[in-house]
């Protein structure tokens, strides 16, 4: 075989890892949104859907691995290519995580249902962040697909914003608990609740952040964000 | 057939001018072979020239497309031959760009998103209807793969089973809880392998599927209620022997049913009226100052009907004196009398006894009236104001319905100010009390009305 030859079969095996991870990151988006639908109209069987697809997520996770090990075990890729499994293993990993707090929110909205005090707190409040979270992973998603810095860098800004919104949900919530001691088990419910939110939020920023490592070779986790864009320049 | 000629006639009278050139010296065979031989020598340097002037052309021609080189003879010929059929080429591939522009401008106008898709499902071309449904750049997501931004599991699938007979369903990935997308994609398979996409926006479709499903449902149910009573009653008196007291309540309490199924009738024709019916024109004219008297008496009535005595509702009208000024509007006046009343109607039934209702009739700056009503009442919790002029939606149904209200009131209101191009808007907070505001357009209403206080 030519050398040209196994370089595009690579390329194709490659291709083929990054449709399986947009696969199992659509499951995902669904999965989310299903999960934050389920909390809006307190329906269990939406709940249990997602509960019942989380294994799904969990395969395709396994698989890819698989797909990423043998891979690099076979090719022993060098510099870019090794960098993009290096990411695609990490994002992968942030896509699961976000499987898991989705599939939290299921079981929670199920207790939550169950009882008729935690369905008088206020659930509502938590739209505008649970619609970002899943704005924020669809967009972080597409930016991998276009390896798209701008977004990527927009992300990472944007994540903030559910931070506050979490925060002064947290906030509210206190003031229920003080008001009131007999709303401190439903708090803790939606309490919760808003953490998961906050955490899809997370693993979104997580997956902007492999971005801009496959596009410009720099780790950027756990750096400013000025120092990100000068990154990106 | 002439230029062959030319060019022979061309050589021989050069050999003929080397021959007779070198027969000037001496009259021997040689000398004329070798003036023959310059002639045909000399003839072959010009030619050569020419051929080296239209070669030249022809090389240069895809960089400066000039006009071919000033040549006679065959070379001309050959030239203006190769220029003609460059030039058929060139409009050959023009008229192509253009039929391809045009393909791809009527697609572009198509009310459907379209994208085509290569061998690989790699996008070749999309429309900016797709891109608008699906959230792509026309020009960046050309040769991306259509799965990596159209992920929704059901499209994945669907285009893995390459099934081509059914529609799918989905949700676009840019839809929003304020702007809701739904999508019915549709996979059509041409030429060798590729693929054609296209994608419909089936969002009111949906809705206005799941509100006629809704309406009946409600209807039924709605009527069922009165209807169940009604028919116990009517048992009860068959099969018990009853005094003559008990015999005269019954009776009332069904009067009150059938009272209750009567008013629902008439409401869902007043809607239904409204709905097949034009739109008022803008040449009947009302005096507001008869509308606003007739409400008053109306809601005065009804207040003391329900609050009693002990403790009436202070209900506030524009003063007597200023209704002559109050101005008139351009509408259908039976229409705007039952819309008005209705929220002069529902404040008073929502605000306890000695509460406060205030009815104002006021000009806005912008030349718009305005009409509200304002009470001080429960209120209306957040996520139940976008609902509340949906047919049948009631904050409590228990209450209202005791009251005899049929949850159309607010309905026929959104329908008749829709007809009379007013706006509605509410203005609520659990607790604060509530403010319905009727706005007319400029242009229906005329007269002098007073502008409107600091409170509006
Ligand atoms: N002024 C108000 N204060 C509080 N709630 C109100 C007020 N006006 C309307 N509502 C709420 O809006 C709902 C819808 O009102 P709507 O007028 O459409 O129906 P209804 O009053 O129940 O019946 P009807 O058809 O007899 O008017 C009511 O059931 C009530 O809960
Ligand atoms: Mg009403």
């Amino acid at each position: 075989m030519t050398e040209k030859h196994l370089s595009s079969q690579f390329d194709s095996e490659l291709t083929s890892i990054c449709s399986k991870l947009m696969e199992m990151g659509g499951l995902l988006e669904i999965q989310i949104q299903n999960a934050i639908q389920a909390l809006a109209q307190f329906s269990i069987p939406l709940a249990d859907e997602v509960i019942q697809t989380e294994d799904r997520v969990d395969m395709m996770e396994v698989a890819i691995d698989h797909a990423l090990t043998s891979i690099i075990a076979r090719r022993q890729p060098a510099a870019r290519d090794l960098r993009l499994l290096l990411a695609i293993s990490k994002i992968t990993t942030n896509l699961e995580r976000a499987g898991d707090e989705a599939n939290k929110i299921a079981r929670r909205v199920k207790s939550i249902v169950e009882s008729a005090s935690a369905r008088k707190m206020p659930i509502g409040d938590l739209r505008l962040a649970s619609g970002m979270a899943i704005t924020l992973i669809r967009r972080a998603l597409d930016a991998f697909a276009r390896l798209d810095l701008d977004t990527a860098v927009s992300i990472l800004k944007e994540d903030d914003l559910i931070d506050q919104e979490f925060k002064g949900f947290t906030r509210k919530l206190i003031t229920y608990m003080m008001e009131d001691p007999r709303t401190i088990g439903d708090s803790l419910n939606l309490l919760f609740l808003a953490k998961a939110i906050e955490r899809i939020g997370d693993h979104a920023k997580n997956i902007a952040e492999f971005i801009i490592y496959i596009v410009k070779g720099t780790d950027v986790r756990h750096s400013s964000l000025t120092h990100i864009e000068s990154v990106v320049q | 057939m002439y230029s062959m000629l030319f060019r022979l006639t061309v050589l021989f009278l050069l050999m003929g001018a080397g021959a007779g050139f070198a027969s000037l010296f001496k009259h021997t065979i040689p000398s004329v072979a070798l003036g023959v031989a310059l002639g045909s020598g000399l003839w072959l340097v010009w030619d050569t020239w020419r051929f080296l002037r239209f070669l030249d052309w022809l090389r240069r021609l895809h960089e400066t497309p000039d006009a071919p080189p000033r040549l006679s003879g065959l070379w001309r010929e050959a030239a203006q031959r190769v220029s003609r059929l460059l030039r058929k080429q060139a409009r050959l591939t023009r008229e192509s760009e253009a039929r391809l522009e045009n393909l791809q401008a009527g697609l572009q106008a198509s009310p459907n998103g379209v994208i085509v898709l290569d061998e690989h499902t790699h996008i070749e071309w999309c429309n900016q209807m797709a891109c608008r449904h699906f959230g792509l750049d026309a020009r960046r997501d050309i040769a991306q793969s259509v799965t990596h931004l159209l992920r929704d599991p059901a499209f994945v699938a669907h285009l893995a089973a390459r099934d081509f007979e059914q529609a799918v369903i989905m949700t676009s990935p840019v839809s929003s809880e304020a702007h809701p997308l739904r999508l019915s994609v549709r996979l059509c398979p041409y030429g060798q392998g590729r693929l054609l996409l296209i994608s419909q926006d089936i969002t009111v479709f949906e809705q206005a599927e799941a509100m006629q499903r809704d309406f009946v449902a409600n209807v039924s149910h709605e009527i069922r209620t009165p209807l169940t009573v009604l028919a116990g009653f009517v048992e009860t008196m068959q099969t018990l022997a009853l005094s003559e007291d008990e015999h005269r309540e019954y009776l009332d309490r069904m009067a009150q049913q059938a009272g209750h199924m009567r008013r629902l009738v008439d409401d869902l024709l007043m809607l239904s009226r409204l709905e097949g019916s034009p739109p008022p024109g803008l040449e009947d004219w009302t005096p507001i100052a008869v509308v606003l008297a007739q409400i008053e008496a109306d809601a005065r009535a009804l207040s003391a009907l329900t609050t009693g005595a002990s403790a009436p509702q202070r209900l506030v009208f524009p003063a007597a004196a200023a209704l002559p000024q109050a101005g008139e509007i351009a509408g259908a006046a039976t229409e705007l009398q039952s819309a008005l009343s209705n929220l002069v109607n529902n404040a008073i039934r929502y605000t306890p006894p000695g509460g406060d209702i205030e009815i104002r009739w006021e000009a806005q700056p912008d030349g718009t009236a305005c009409f509200s009503v304002r009470d001080s009442g429960p209120g209306i919790a957040p996520e139940h104001l976008p609902r509340l002029t949906e047919r049948f939606y009631r904050v409590d149904s228990a209450f209202s319905r005791a009251t005899g209200g049929t949850g159309l009131g607010l309905s026929i209101v959104k329908h008749v100010l829709q007809r009379h191009e007013a706006t509605l808007t509410v203005d609520s907070a659990p607790g604060q009390g509530a403010c319905f505001m009727v706005t007319f357009p400029a242009y229906r209403v005329r007269g002098e009305i007073a502008a409107g206080g600091a409170g509006m």
